[in-house]
């Protein structure tokens, strides 16, 4: 009976210890992390843009940079547009949706730049993806999203959607996949499609 | 065990400790344990080298706490709260690399966390720390990740280079002329060369010796 309550003191008070020097390490850590998953947003929607960010910018310069050129999509806007108007000219240069789509392993989080008139990629971005490193986990690099930049969302026949083929691309709206990764850019393709199939056809609504 | 005098840390016990650690009884190369991590995250070099260092941590963090208590611990809940310390020590640092490497993080994924289940760490509270006092805990702890870091490091090298021709990102063998062998990012990469590893492991150490007999030449 001793013995019992012994290991069921010992139990509470490793547990109650531990518990509350995790929660203690994370409510410290918890500001840096929200301010890191922020900017990673941030850093994502100004890549998407394709606006310059100084090697080495810190945190208060990435925030001023954004204000300076992004107008966030209002609660009612649908859809939801980040519009790229360099500082105060007042006209939009671009304008991006953010995207969450289904990879291979687990979602993925993405921003998709368009034109103003809807037709031509100006960028995408991936990040918060959890595919296999090295292989699909390549569509987070610059070299595989710069892939997007200039293409069409119709092709010659005007319908919409992006095709990520294996190796070939020559249409208006192709471009070269990841070798060893086709899965995952079949992914990427639905999701990039289901994203301007969103887009296009609310544009439409609304005109 | 309680008339064990302390044994300081560089003490030939502390020597003999930290050589059986990292080479005499590697927990990767000899005893093959741990290798889901070592198999996974070890694509590239700078991976390994975090991942070395969490084992570090948490092997002698949960070695040292195990050990202090040692005597204090119910014998029947022993492997609950082992686990109880280690999870502790792995969630710590994990909400570390959050919130101040956070692109390391994410490129781990749910690796860190996992150390929890990894039998070295497990292992070494076990056999180790229950019965040892606490410096001497710290260093079969850090001395054990360390013999598994130095692995990872190996492994994670070999695949880096090969598999895309870079080091830490950089490219070392150029595109002109070497051709990425893209098997050893993936997982068979992995298997080929932690088969190498523990094949040259035993190649140099020479014949293993059988539990209670001796090595004949």
């Amino acid at each position: 009976m001793k013995g019992s309550l012994q290991t069921l003191i010992f139990a509470i008070a490793l547990g109650v210890t531990s518990a509350v020097l995790l929660t203690g390490a994370a409510r410290i850590t918890a500001p840096y992390v929200e301010k890191n998953r922020q900017e990673e947003k941030i850093r994502n929607l100004l890549a998407v843009f394709e606006i310059n960010v100084p090697a080495g910018a810190d945190h208060e310069q990435l925030l001023s940079i954004y204000r300076a050129n992004v107008v966030e999509p209002k609660e009612t806007d649908d859809p939801k547009f980040y519009r790229y108007v360099p500082g105060g000219s007042g006209e939009s240069r671009a304008v991006a949706v953010h995207f969450i789509g289904k990879g291979l392993w687990g979602p993925v989080k993405g921003f998709l730049a368009l034109d103003p008139g809807l037709t031509t990629f100006v960028g995408v971005t991936f990040y918060e993806q959890e595919e296999t490193p090295g292989l699909g986990g390549e569509i987070a690099t610059k070299d595989f999203t710069d892939r997007f930049k200039g293409k069409k969302v119709r092709d010659l026949a005007g319908r919409t959607g992006i095709r990520i083929l294996r190796s070939g691309a020559s249409g208006p709206n192709e471009i070269d996949g990841l070798s060893g990764a086709t899965l995952t850019c079949d992914k990427v393709q639905e999701m990039l499609n289901q994203a301007l199939g969103q887009i296009v056809k609310e544009a439409r609504h609304g005109e | 065990m309680a008339n064990n005098p302390p044994v300081p840390p560089g003490g030939p016990k502390g020597k003999q400790t930290l050589r059986e650690g990292v080479w005499g009884n590697n927990p990767i190369a000899i005893q093959v344990l741990g290798i889901c991590s070592a198999l996974a995250v070890t694509n590239k070099l700078a991976n390994s080298l975090v991942m070395g260092g969490a084992l570090i941590f948490v092997t002698a963090g949960s070695n040292l706490l195990v050990s202090l208590l040692r005597r204090h611990i119910p014998r029947r809940i022993r492997m609950i709260v082992e686990v109880g310390i280690i999870a502790t020590f792995v969630i710590l640092f994990d909400l570390f690399l959050k919130a101040f490497y956070f692109e390391m993080s994410k490129q781990l994924g749910p690796y860190v966390g996992l150390i929890i289940t990894n039998c070295i760490v497990m292992g070494r509270a076990e056999a180790f720390a229950l019965q040892n006092p606490p410096l001497l805990a710290i260093v079969d702890g850090a001395a054990n990740g360390l013999g598994y870091a130095i692995v990872l490091a190996i492994i994670g090298l070999v695949r880096e280079l090969l598999g895309t021709g870079k080091v830490f990102g950089l490219t070392v063998l150029s595109g002109q002329w070497y051709q990425p062998n893209q098997l050893m990012v993936l997982a068979p990469g992995a298997f080929i060369a932690l088969g190498f590893l523990i094949a040259a492991f035993n190649l140099l150490k020479g014949p293993q010796a059988e539990p209670g007999k001796e090595a004949k030449p």
